[in-house]
């Protein structure tokens, strides 16, 4: 197996006024390709402070996280931006998808950062909106489509470059007890057919005991020990 | 991301904004419109007072003199050197004309002015024509009225040129040998106040030196060598009578006191003090200054120089109309700094808008960033947007400052109409100013949106995605 993600004490201390805040305190894990990996905690344990690392949103101030074997910490602004447009798609919690782009645009917006020419990302966005059962909705703008495909619009777009991993913060955190199970099998058949490697931050431990392979409970800013289901 | 695709996203986000990005474009237009009317009213004006000199014919002129020789030298030299007038019997210097050279030489003696030098100077690239310029002093005489004068010898080629442009009665010379003089339309008032017009037609007596006859009864002055010199009288036919003097030579080689007559003719006289005088050398003609006509004004410069390099002394208006296009300089400056007050505040309301919409789009800024756009891709968004409101602001303030500029032209003409005056452009708009605006525009909506969007591309994505 190939090892997709690998931290060793990872930190992250920021200061907040006098105080200095260990939103990461020495984080080492593993995940290997086609893992589905669960964080859980509550919030303010870091888990998603570890996941907008592993995401190159932020800069670690301490320890290493590789990803495929290159050290995000090493890696300039422009560096972490490529990363993030092929390696990774971020889905999160509250879509954020451009309110004045149609679901079309706002799948090729990423591939459009990407430079693929206009009707290539059209017709290769148009395909994942249709495998997500959206085609008929493609038109229509984020605010007349319901949260549940708000959120497979806000999957399609990070399938879009076709990253080996998904980054995915509480994706069901502002949906019903049905859409959340929807999208969750959503995941678990992209996990499971098409290979990604998912990494999904959740507060609901029978969220992440339902479809994660391994689970990380954090705490302060590190993992604590809990036997994970396998 | 390809340029292309940044340019439709920058021009999507500005229609996204319609009411915020026309009002930015009406600022910046404002801006413009001052910046270009003001610079356009400094060339208006500059064109109708360069244009005016161009027409009086003296841009393409240089006058050359001999090295040394000041235009005040020159002039006192023509006035003293010519004759005496019998009659008068006035201490007036005797001697030849033409003798015109400057009193004190520099060690190496100045290439004389005669008609060898013309010719030279003829020969010269971008020269159409060499003419000496002939002072001869003459007394007028009509009917009662007897004063001293002098004539300016005017070539055939001035008709229609300068002062000959139109004539108050009249017309020019019929030609070169005429026996025919112009007077100026206040030489003419002061001998005929009623009607000037009447005049033409009419013979003026000009009286000038000439070599006194053998055995010529009294009166002759002597000149050496036992030549002298009489008044002869020299019946004229008043041709024309123009309104103003010609433009007295460049660098005042001297006052035209209302009388010209043809070149040829004040050649003639001029030669006539030593013409005939039995037993003296043949005189070899020098001219105190002559005139280069240049083909084109812009080859004034270039003739002047080479004549300089010759060893002559050579002005041309160009000289004298230095101090006038500093002026000029120092108003377009002026004027266009006051122009550029509107254009400084507009672009503030660029930043100002620009701010705004990066305020308003934080989270969108996020989100781009976090699915992969760069800090460049969001840096050239923006830019891209400032720059399209430049130019839609330049374009429509060109537009409004011609608008204004031609209803000013047209009030301030019915002005000067009222006034007596002859209506002009008071705004020049040539292409460069209309391209350098609106490029301008561009540029100064580039600058001022370059803070803004250094400050969007340096978002902190996960800030912004925290953002409502």
């Amino acid at each position: 197996m190939t090892t997709v993600l690998e931290t060793h004490d990872l930190k992250k201390h920021y200061r907040m006024g006098d105080t200095v805040v260990r939103a990461l305190d020495g984080v080492s894990m593993t995940v290997e390709q086609g893992e589905f990996v669960g964080l859980l905690g509550t919030s303010g344990s870091g888990k998603s402070t570890l996941l907008n690392l592993i995401a190159g949103l932020d800069h670690a101030t301490g320890g290493t996280l590789r990803m495929f074997g290159r050290d995000l910490a090493q890696m300039s602004r422009d560096q972490l931006t490529l990363h993030r447009r092929r390696n990774v798609g971020i889905i999160f919690q509250s879509f954020n998808l451009v309110p004045t782009m149609s679901a079309l645009e706002n799948v090729a917006l990423a591939m459009m950062f990407a430079g693929v020419a206009r009707p290539e990302r059209e017709r290769q966005s148009m395909a994942l909106l249709e495998s997500m059962g959206l085609g008929a909705r493609a038109r229509h703008r984020p605010r007349e489509l319901s949260g549940g495909e708000q959120q497979r619009v806000a999957i399609a777009r990070a399938l879009s470059n076709t990253p080996d991993v998904l980054l995915a913060d509480e994706p069901t955190g502002n949906l019903d007890s049905r859409t959340s199970r929807d999208i969750m099998e959503l995941l678990k058949q992209l996990n499971q057919r098409d290979g990604k490697t998912i990494i999904m931050v959740t507060h609901d431990p029978l969220l992440a005991g339902a479809y994660a392979h391994r689970t990380f409970a954090m705490l302060d800013g590190v993992i604590v020990p809990e036997p994970s289901r396998s | 991301m390809t340029l292309s695709d940044t340019f439709q996203l920058a021009l999507r986000n500005l229609g996204q904004a319609k009411l915020r990005t026309s009002l930015t474009t009406l600022g910046v237009s404002i801006g413009i419109a001052s910046l270009a009317g003001m610079v356009s009213l400094g060339l208006g004006l500059q064109d109708q007072f360069v244009g005016r000199f161009t027409k009086s014919g003296v841009f393409d002129a240089v006058t050359v003199m001999s090295v040394g020789d000041q235009p005040g030298v020159a002039m006192r030299m023509g006035r003293r050197g010519s004759f005496g007038r019998a009659r008068g019997g006035g201490p007036r210097g005797a001697g030849p004309r033409g003798d015109g050279g400057a009193p004190a030489q520099p060690d190496q003696p100045p290439p004389p002015l005669d008609d060898e030098a013309m010719k030279t100077l003829a020969a010269l690239d971008h020269v159409k024509e060499v003419y000496p310029n002939l002072r001869v002093p003459v007394q007028l005489k009509y009917g009662g009225l007897s004063e001293f004068a002098i004539a300016a010898g005017v070539p055939m080629s001035a008709r229609g040129e300068g002062a000959f442009q139109t004539f108050a009665y009249g017309s020019f010379f019929g030609s070169d040998s005429d026996r025919a003089c112009l007077l100026s339309l206040d030489l003419a008032k002061r001998i005929e106040a009623a009607n000037p017009g009447a005049l033409i037609g009419r013979e003026l007596i000009l009286a000038h030196g000439a070599a006194a006859s053998p055995g010529a009864v009294g009166g002759g002055i002597d000149v050496g060598g036992g030549a002298q010199v009489q008044a002869v009288d020299s019946a004229c036919r008043i041709a024309g009578i123009v309104e103003r003097d010609p433009a007295p030579g460049p660098l005042g080689g001297g006052r035209v006191s209302g009388v010209m007559i043809p070149l040829g003719w004040a050649k003639e006289i001029g030669d006539r003090p030593l013409a005939g005088v039995p037993g003296a050398p043949a005189p070899k003609r020098t001219y105190p200054s002559l005139t280069v006509k240049v083909m084109h004004p812009q080859a004034t410069q270039d003739v002047e120089d080479r004549i300089k390099a010759m060893g002559f002394t050579a002005f041309s208006v160009n000289d004298a109309l230095e101090g006038a296009k500093r002026a000029f300089i120092i108003l377009d400056i002026v004027l266009s700094l006051i122009g550029s007050i509107a254009l400084a505040v507009s672009s503030l309301g660029i930043v100002n808008t620009m701010v705004m919409s990066i305020l308003e789009r934080t989270r969108e800024i996020g989100i781009m960033k976090a699915i992969g756009g760069s800090d460049g891709d969001i840096r050239r968004i923006f830019l891209i947007e400032a720059s399209a409101i430049g130019l839609l602001g330049g374009v429509a303030g060109v537009l409004l400052g011609w608008l204004v500029g031609r209803a000013i032209n047209i009030g301030a003409n019915i002005y000067i109409q009222g006034q007596g005056g002859t209506p002009g452009n008071l705004f020049a708009l040539p292409l460069w100013l209309i391209g350098g605006a609106i490029g301008f525009s561009i540029v100064v909506s580039l600058i001022a949106g370059s803070y803004p969007a250094a400050r969007a591309a340096r978002l902190d994505p996960i800030q912004a995605l925290r953002h409502d």
